[in-house]
């Protein structure tokens, strides 16, 4: 017994170790390698969005099944895909994004890395936007313009949070003005938020400016913008 | 050795050969063939209880119970905070598919006709009447979540050929799935037989499901073409045309009438405390004539639910764990109204808002309030099964110097304070406490008195109701306020409203907002919020996700007792309004959350299959 156990154990543990060591080589696909890169763009600027929230959708034809790719937005308006390279339809989802709808296919050859420009057509824009700091206070001064005349305006916020990452979910202060109270767009508007005393002994908060439009689900966000508070 | 088994074998041969027909061609022992099943009318019977247990529903009390802490009539107050931080509702989150069910019933209907020889004609044309009102029931469930849906009735076979595309049906449009189970339920209300029974569809069951479909389907086609944008697809396999509200408004109020009318229905009223007579009105199993359809439970045959264990108030649960799970928010409470018409908001400070208003008892602010408040809610100051359910946050206590209260909590269930009172109550609230109550209400609608009911070892047998004749007044008036007849949306609207207190004739103009309001306080908790704001197609304006937004928020109300010894006000009571501490995320529907998604799978398998908007 003894000197087969001596033999054998060595020949399993080969054994196994072949198995163990070969099988992923052979049957798993190479991953993607190709990249597609963007921005959702209006005049050149990028859009700033609800992180999470908004997504483009990409298709290929040609094969058996006809799936869509979701690609989420980032808050900033950039966005990025892992895929093969390919011919590619990158569609702007109806009813999705704080723009216009504008359901035309935009074409993607991809081979390699591409870096993409999909425009947009907001209802409603930033300009100007700055922040400032009070005693315990945030203030965000901007104009509105009115890109779209197709809708109204909602409201507009100024959203204040202790991470880069700031909007309606994620945020510690909010304040907002209703559009009944916004009757010039011309007019800068001002929106101050009065921060709790936790979040004025920090050393820094961070701010964003949205505009909700009626009517339409997401929000349109200015950039996050780092407010230092000593 | 070898001659003994050869003389065996010859043995053996003799002895199998005798009885081998026999003993070959037995019944088998574990399967019911389709012919003993179709010719026995119990098996039937235990067949169609099967498929009434597996009807969907998106919140009962045994299917998705937890999600009525998801939307606006309460939160969640047990361990884990999902239901309290939903950043968006997703788009699969009311996603039925269920066409399981759908071939099992058509399979049924086809079987019962091939094999049931022995039944006699009504025998059959019953059973097969009650397998179309079931399959009616589940093609409502996924119309009003998905939108239009293929309407599959008879059952598919693959005959192999290697091409399944004739198996692939198109999705019908929308308006097509509504008339189809208006049609079949008219089709079968007069072979359903059942009379009486609550538990089972009869007649008046199948014109309830019709007033409910129907009202559905008018209000799609009017509102959501009221709609900036109306929701829709170029085939229409959703978005209903507005040519017809009238008429399927009409349908449903013809259908309500019909079970109004017929007197086999009343509104409980047995019990003279209004409030008592409220709980009792849903949750009473023997003589409640107002129950049309639900579905039942028995602890003694081990058909039971822990929806007592979970959601019972704190200190009177009988277990060691759990309780708490879904408590009322603030925002329903403020619902109900006053009984004097005027708006339910809570009176919590005076006039000028300078100062607390003080009470001398807990249960004085919610004094004169629609009764089924009572009986939907416990509120601070009001028993459960005879046991006072201690709400108390805990005492404001007077400081001299800086003119002001000061609040004192405590994390100590039922502790008292230096004063020898009470301090925290031992129901709560606390802020951040897992299963203790974190809104300062509980739920009293469907949680079981029966002693014991909340112990995991015995459970609850409360039922849970799908049809109660309260909601068929509503359905008629709202469609009678739709059709233009408002007196007698009038009528109708008030007899509820007299249940609840109000007095005879309370109401003596009818909004639609006002009926809104009527619906979501008199079927709080029945599974009819959701779907009630997403056919009037204001669920993304009421959960905007906007934390500014009072309705997308849920608010929590907590007492406190004023220690301010000398002063008129010592030992009274006050309440702060605020919004849940446990509480993270506003309450946000979008557009795509009116029509769940396709799955991909569903798609793959028949490309036929139009995605819904907005996916």
């Amino acid at each position: 017994m003894k000197t087969t156990n001596h033999f054998f154990k060595p020949m399993l543990l080969g054994l196994l170790s072949l198995v163990a060591l070969s099988s992923c080589e052979k049957d798993n696909r190479a991953e993607p390698k190709s990249e597609l890169k963007g921005r959702i763009v209006y005049e050149g600027a990028p859009v700033g969005v609800r992180s999470n929230g908004v997504q483009l959708e990409i298709w290929q034809r040609g094969y058996q099944l006809f799936t869509k790719i979701p690609v989420y937005v980032n808050q900033d308006g950039t966005f990025s895909a892992s895929l093969f390279d390919g011919n590619y339809k990158l569609v702007r989802l109806r009813g999705n994004g704080p723009w216009v709808d504008n359901t035309d296919t935009i074409d993607v050859e991809l081979r390699g890395t591409k870096e993409l420009d999909v425009p947009v057509k907001p209802y409603f824009v930033f300009q100007n936007d700055v922040y400032s700091k009070g005693e315990g206070k945030v203030s965000a001064t901007f104009n509105l313009k009115q890109v779209d005349n197709s809708r109204t305006l909602e409201r507009v916020n100024l959203y204040v949070g202790t991470t880069t990452i700031v909007d309606p979910n994620n945020n510690a202060v909010n304040v907002q003005e209703i559009a009944a109270n916004i009757t010039d767009l011309s007019k800068p508007i001002t929106l101050t938020a009065t921060l709790s005393p936790t979040l004025a002994k920090r050393e820094y908060v961070y701010a964003r400016i949205g505009v909700k439009t009626s009517g339409v689900g997401e929000m349109l966000f200015g950039a996050p913008q780092k407010v230092m508070l000593r | 050795m070898k001659r003994i088994s050869q003389y065996l074998l010859v043995l053996a041969i003799f002895i199998l050969s005798g009885c081998a027909e026999q003993w070959l061609d037995r019944k088998p022992q574990n399967i019911i063939l389709e012919e003993q099943v179709w010719n026995d009318s119990k098996m039937i019977t235990g067949l169609l209880a099967n498929y009434y247990d597996r009807l969907p529903a998106h919140t009962s009390l045994t299917t998705g119970w937890a999600e009525f802490a998801a939307y606006d009539e309460a939160m969640w107050s047990n361990n884990d905070d999902g239901r309290n931080n939903i950043v968006s509702y997703p788009f699969d989150r009311w996603r039925l598919w269920d066409y399981g069910l759908i071939r099992d019933i058509n399979l049924a209907i086809e079987n019962i006709e091939t094999y049931g020889t022995s039944l006699n004609e009504g025998q059959k044309t019953q059973f097969s009447a009650e397998f179309r009102f079931l399959r009616a029931f589940v093609y409502f469930e996924l119309v009003k979540r998905m939108g239009g849906v293929p309407l599959v009735t008879k059952q598919l076979i693959y005959d192999f050929n290697g091409n399944p595309a004739y198996l692939q049906q198109p999705r019908n449009t929308e308006e097509e799935v509504y008339d189809f189970i208006a049609s079949e339920l008219d089709a079968v209300k007069d072979q359903l037989g059942n009379d009486g029974s609550n538990t089972r569809a009869n007649r008046f069951t199948a014109m309830a499901l019709k007033s409910r479909a129907m009202l559905y389907a008018g209000s799609l086609a009017k509102y959501n073409n009221l709609m900036a944008s109306p929701i829709a697809t170029p085939g229409r396999e959703v978005g209903i045309p507005a040519a017809r509200a009238n008429d399927y408004y009409a349908k449903s109020l013809a259908a309500s009438e019909e079970i109004i009318n017929s007197g086999k229905y009343q509104l409980y009223k047995t019990n003279p405390n209004l409030g008592e007579n409220f709980y009792d009105a849903i949750t009473k199993k023997s003589a409640n004539p107002e129950i049309i359809l639900a579905q039942d439970f028995l602890v003694s045959k081990d058909k039971r639910h822990g929806f007592t264990y979970d959601n019972i108030a704190r200190n009177v649960r009988e277990d060691n764990l759990s309780s708490s799970s879904i408590t009322p928010s603030l925002n329903l409470v403020e619902d109900y109204e006053y009984l004097d018409g005027t708006s339910g908001e809570l009176k919590t400070r005076n006039a000028g808002n300078t100062d607390y208003i003080y009470y001398d008892n807990l249960q004085d602010v919610f004094a004169n309030k629609d009764a089924r408040l009572y009986g939907t809610v416990i509120y601070p100051g009001t028993s459960f099964r005879g046991t006072p359910v201690q709400i108390q946050a805990g005492v404001k206590v007077w400081n001299q110097a800086s003119n002001s209260f000061q609040n004192v909590e405590s994390n100590t269930l039922g502790s008292n304070y230096d004063d020898g009172g009470l301090l925290t109550g031992s129901s709560g609230p606390q802020r951040s406490q897992t299963e203790v109550t974190n809104s300062g209400f509980y739920l009293r609608k469907y949680v079981d008195q029966t002693a014991m009911s909340s112990t995991r070892g015995i459970r609850s047998d409360m039922w849970w109701v799908r049809f109660r004749l309260g909601e068929i007044y509503l359905n008629a008036s709202e469609a009678a306020l739709e059709l233009g007849k408002a007196a007698d949306a009038i009528k109708y609207v008030n007899l509820v409203r007299e249940r609840a207190g109000f007095g005879a004739n309370s109401l003596k103009t009818l909004t639609l907002a006002r009926l809104q309001n009527e619906r979501r306080v008199e079927l709080a908790f029945e599974d009819h919020r959701v779907w009630d704001l997403v056919r009037w197609r204001i669920a993304h304006e009421v959960w905007n996700g906007n934390a500014s937004n009072p309705d997308a928020v849920i608010y929590a109300l907590y007492p406190y007792r004023v220690v301010r010894p000398g002063h008129p006000t010592h030992n009274k009571y006050v309440f702060d309004k605020l919004v849940a501490p446990r509480f993270r995320a506003p309450r946000f529907f979008q557009m795509g959350n009116y029509y769940s998604s396709i799955e991909q799978i569903v798609i793959d398998n028949n490309p036929k299959i139009v995605r819904n908007p907005f996916h």
